[in-house]
């Protein structure tokens, strides 16, 4: 966004105005980060910084939150007044994948309602929508229990798969709306064009429709992961006591006290991601040289 | 469409022979039907594990069956009362003789629900219901004044008006703050315990605010994000993304941290001199608290949205605005903002919904005034146990949206925004 | 008839599967955290015949009755508040147990009679009490200490801000008592309307120097930080912030309000035999007392403090315990039990109260 040379300086403040504007929202949503990552290095088991820590004494940082996290219980005081279990790791990895699955699922089953819904012709547009964001709506703690009777009845209570489905109908919602809203500026005589050279519809949503509302299924997507890693209701509910996962480990202990450990595993999850998302970034990147594109 | 001047003999036929009315139909028939195709799948899923189950869930907030199957002689023996004379001896033996058929986990679940109409049911029934199975009779009254005086109390005898119908619609006045008289009659609670009526207010409130706070501070974020090169915004949209990482408890504490009283922006405040010592800002634990802690965490429900609709828009249309002429101020207001009216509608329905709902963090940084209604949804699913109530709230919650949802669709409808 | 068949087919089929799926674990729900640790630490690490998986879950009976109401029960046992216990029993929510199947004390009382409290029902097995008591960080406060609960309530005398929780438990009865009710009188002047709008008087008095607070860990930081001069606390969380952090914290033993804390059986529970085994085991003198190895919450049963005080310095760092315990009897005629019952009768009337008073 490099302004050309013939800007006027109204323009140029006005553009910088903006991006720093951009700027102070982009630092609002990582600003927890600012302090979730040096405090997850506390000695003492307070959530604030005491004052060692910011006279930088060696002595008011150390591991021990960390230690707690991969069930390494040496020290008995650690051992009985964090929440050191190697449950955080069987947690982490049950989260991941009722998450993916519950997306994967969420995901395919959005796009397909939200295709329907666009198409000029669907009956009962209207209804069907509003039933598809109601999972929504009806408060979470209502849907849990709800659910929890029906899976009763068809012996999903407690289940891999009863768990994964009742995230997914979570995560629709999400697809459905993320989805219809980049369907709705589609020019639907691209799909015609197609049609008239040819391709069968399959090859069509591929080929024409499926890279433009790529954007809204990602975001879906994201939204429905993030709904199933994060949940915590729904797996008390539904879930048995073999489910146990990462926000209920984070969440435990929480009527008492409020430790550490739970930054330093968002700091973990955090360099995770950061880690994945880069690899991502350079993957496209070097397929984009290998492919001759030049970023627009 | 003015060249109609070789028009044909009878209907138009399409290269197949066909008359192009009814070829018309067909693929509209078709079409029809492969949306139906492709709708269904997801429908049945989500009608056979959510609408039929949370159908049911919310029927509890009417049904009001079980006191006429626990109690059936007593609430006909009520109706034969006048309910201005003394309750009679044969009210009494009803009673006696309903909870010695009855089983005792029944008594205590049908006590619970009169302790809704009538606060003290609970224990009076229960110091009662073991020593009831000893009486002899035939006699009841004064056997039972003589276990509790309150027996002798008219207003426990009444408040079976309220309870005698199958069907109730105590819950849902309840959950606005009203409730019956003995009389059936609806009427406002007491003053000191109205606080659903200023829930509601509060919780619509701060979901229009959190709304409106996140499209402002999105809307020009997911612009630069749509229009950067993908290399920036890529690395950019790093920062969109990794809230999602850090747990919603971690992001409430993290904010806590940062906002209460002694936290970290009051503490550099004061340090740099903005502030005075005393003058510290509250900034947590209350209303403020809520909104700020729910914007950051709902920002990415408005940001990711509006950035795929973005993404759609080609750049040629802002250009060729303004080749034709409109400055870029006009090009954009004019040519750009209208196709992502899409993405804002989706953007906020996310956001404003999402919010609706929102109890974990309102419990945890709302303090004194930030709680909202689906704290008192928890509670009462929780704590209480009054899943009635809880139903009520959630089904009112339910048709608010959707009326909400509808009348956008009305207004900013998906119909109405092709813009030529 | 033929819906009941049905169901009880189902349920032992997902019975019989749990079963053979864990093994006779036996499942208990309880807060997680600290608490749990201490608890994993007491009774499960202890006990030879069977294994335990801890659940953690927050409070609330509405998982328990979702699981028995639908037939589909997974957890075995659950660690219950004070007013859940009666609620889960009145409605049978969960199993009532053979009293006498629980070891005795080692003078002979039964387990009933060795407890503190009378036992509410039959389901309840005793936990622990634990306790809403004021604190303040050493050096707060020039000249006289605060000493009682009126104190607390004395913005004038201890000026700055106080830390109270967001639902109404304890508060009114600390309210009524600052205001000069006697310890036995303060359910009966709960249960009027103007003993409630008194308790709300004095309660207005120290609103404007209130900071709310909703999870237990808060209190701590808000007394440690200086954003408040006083707070009420779980005695635990000061106790283990003493005992095992060297926190400078002082509490007011004075007008504390003690909740009980109990185990049960949920009805319908997949492994009911082994639970049965395991809760005996828990109850035992000996399981209670070591609880307060690693946790200062006091075990309801007399014989568990016998074996504490003659076993001092009690903590596993080699501290003694007893002056952290709510319920020594020191400090016992200066505080209220909680009425649980009175509770299930009024809570919901004046929490709606508090909650309107909060946000005025």
């Amino acid at each position: 966004m490099a302004l050309p040379i013939y800007t006027s300086p109204g323009q140029r403040l006005w553009h910088y105005t903006y991006l720093a504007f951009c700027g102070f929202v982009l630092f609002f949503l990582v600003a927890p980060l600012v302090v979730v990552i040096p405090l997850s290095f506390t000695s003492a088991p307070f959530l604030n910084f005491t004052p060692e820590m910011l006279a930088l004494d060696p002595e008011g940082f150390s591991f021990r939150w960390y230690r707690g996290l991969f069930g390494m219980c040496g020290n008995i005081e650690d051992n009985i007044s964090t929440m050191c279990s190697n449950k955080w790791m069987t947690g982490a990895k049950n989260s991941l994948f009722i998450a993916i699955a519950s997306t994967l699922m969420a995901t395919f089953l959005g796009t397909l309602a939200a295709l329907a819904l666009s198409s000029d012709n669907m009956p009962a547009r209207r209804l069907i929508m509003a039933l598809m964001i109601s999972p929504l709506i009806v408060p979470l703690i209502i849907t849990a229990s709800g659910m929890a009777f029906f899976f009763a009845k068809v012996n999903l209570t407690a289940t891999w798969p009863g768990i994964v489905l009742a995230h997914t109908i979570l995560g629709l919602p999400f697809v459905v709306i993320t989805v219809t809203s980049t369907l709705v500026g589609f020019d639907k005589s691209l799909i015609r064009a197609g049609a008239n050279l040819g391709g069968t519809p399959t090859y069509n949503f591929l080929k024409i429709q499926m890279p433009l509302i790529a954007p809204g299924m990602i975001s879906g997507a994201l939204f429905a992961f993030i709904t199933s890693f994060d949940e915590i209701v729904i797996i008390l509910f539904v879930g048995g006591p073999q489910q146990h996962t990462l926000p209920l480990q984070m969440w435990s202990g929480i009527r008492q006290e409020i430790s550490p450990t739970i930054l330093s595993a968002a700091t973990i999850l955090v360099l995770f991601s950061i880690l994945l998302l880069t690899t991502l970034e350079m993957l496209r990147r070097r397929s984009e040289r290998l492919r001759g594109i030049t970023p627009h | 469409m003015t060249t109609q001047t070789a028009l044909p003999e009878g209907p138009i036929l399409t290269a197949d022979g066909i008359p192009l009315k009814d070829s018309l139909q067909k693929s509209l028939r078709q079409n029809k039907l492969r949306a139906m195709f492709l709708v269904s799948t997801p429908l049945l899923f989500l009608v056979f594990l959510f609408i039929i189950p949370i159908g049911n869930m919310l029927t509890r907030s009417v049904d009001d069956t079980f006191i006429n199957r626990v109690l059936p002689s007593t609430i006909e023996a009520f109706e034969s009362w006048d309910k201005v004379s003394e309750p009679p001896e044969s009210l009494y033996s009803a009673f006696v003789n309903d909870v010695k058929a009855a089983d005792k986990v029944d008594i205590g679940k049908v006590s619970t629900r009169m302790n809704y109409a009538k606060p003290g049911w609970k224990s009076l029934v229960k110091r009662t219901a073991r020593k009831i199975k000893k009486l002899k009779g035939p006699e009841y009254k004064d056997d039972l004044i003589k276990i509790d005086k309150r027996w002798a109390d008219k207003e426990f005898w009444l408040s079976l008006g309220i309870m005698k119908d199958k069907a109730t619609f105590g819950y849902f006045l309840n959950a606005v703050d009203k409730t019956y008289d003995f009389d059936k009659n609806i009427i406002d609670v007491e003053e000191e315990r109205k606080v659903y009526n200023t829930l509601w207010y509060r919780t619509l409130l701060v979901s229009f605010i959190v709304t409106i706070a996140c499209l402002i501070l999105s809307y020009p974020v997911a612009y630069l994000l749509a229009t950067l090169p993908m290399r920036i915004s890529n690395l950019l949209m790093i920062c969109v993304l990794m809230p999602f990482w850090t747990s919603l408890l971690v992001r409430i504490v993290a904010w806590m941290i940062m906002l209460q009283q002694n936290g970290v922006v009051n503490d550099t405040l004061v340090a740099s001199g903005i502030l005075s010592d005393e003058n510290r800002l509250a900034m947590m634990y209350n209303f403020n608290g809520t909104i700020i802690v729910m914007t950051q965490i709902l920002l990415p429900f408005m940001i990711l949205p509006l950035y795929s609709v973005m993404k759609t828009i080609p750049p040629t249309y802002m250009k060729a605005a303004q080749n034709l002429g409109a400055t870029p101020t006009l090009a954009f207001i004019r040519v750009y903002m209208p196709q992502t009216i899409p993405g804002i509608g989706a953007g906020c329905i996310l956001v404003f919904i999402v919010a609706i709902g929102y109890y974990i963090t309102p419990e945890l940084v709302g303090g004194k005034d930030g709680r909202l209604i689906g704290n008192m949804v928890a509670y009462h699913m929780q704590k209480s146990l009054n899943w009635g109530l809880a139903a009520a709230m959630g089904s009112i919650l339910l048709a608010a949206i959707l009326l909400l949802y509808w009348l956008y669709d009305r207004i900013i409808g998906i119909d109405n925004m092709k813009m030529g | 008839m033929k819906i009941s068949m049905k169901q009880t087919l189902l349920v032992s089929i997902v019975a019989a599967a749990t079963a053979s799926a864990a093994q006779a674990e036996v499942n208990v729900a309880s807060w997680g955290g600290a608490y749990t640790a201490s608890q994993q630490k007491a009774y499960s690490d202890t006990w030879k015949e069977g294994k335990v998986n801890w659940i953690n879950y927050n409070g609330g009976l509405g998982e328990v009755k979702t699981q028995v109401e639908s037939g589909a029960v997974t957890w075995d046992i659950v660690d219950v508040l004070p007013s859940d216990a009666r609620i889960g029993c009145d409605e049978g929510l969960f199993e009532e147990l053979d009293r006498s199947m629980f070891i005795p004390a080692a003078n002979g009382d039964s387990m009933d009679e060795d407890l503190m409290v009378e036992a509410p029902n039959d389901c309840v097995v005793p936990q622990i009490w634990w306790s809403y008591v004021p604190f303040y960080q050493e050096g707060t406060f020039s000249g006289a200490q605060p000493t009682t609960i009126a104190d607390f309530f004395n913005v004038k005398k201890f000026p700055g801000k106080r830390g109270i929780h967001t639902w109404p438990n304890a508060i009114i009865e600390m309210a009524l008592l600052a205001d000069g009710v006697a310890i036995k009188e303060v359910y009966n002047v709960m249960s009027t309307d103007a003993g409630i709008d008194r308790a709300f008087e004095m309660l207005d008095k120290i609103k404007d120097h209130a900071v709310f607070w909703s999870s237990g860990a808060k209190p701590l930081e808000l007394v440690q930080s200086g954003e408040v001069a006083m707070s009420l606390a779980y005695n635990g969380r000061i106790g283990a912030a003493v005992l095992s952090e060297g926190a400078k914290f002082v509490t007011v033993w004075d007008g504390q309000v003690l909740e009980e804390e109990w185990l049960v059986l949920v009805k319908g529970a997949p492994n009911a035999e082994e639970a049965k085994k395991f809760l005996i085991h828990a109850s035992a003198p000996e399981q209670q007392a070591g609880q307060a190895r690693y946790i200062n919450y006091g075990p309801m049963r007399k014989s568990a403090f016998e074996i504490m005080k003659a076993g001092e310095p009690w903590f596993h760092n080699g501290k003694n315990i007893m002056e952290h315990m709510p319920n020594r009897p020191e400090v016992m005629p200066r505080s209220v039990v909680a009425n649980a019952d009175w509770w299930a009768d009024y809570g919901d009337s004046v929490s709606e109260r508090y909650t309107a008073w909060m946000a005025k």
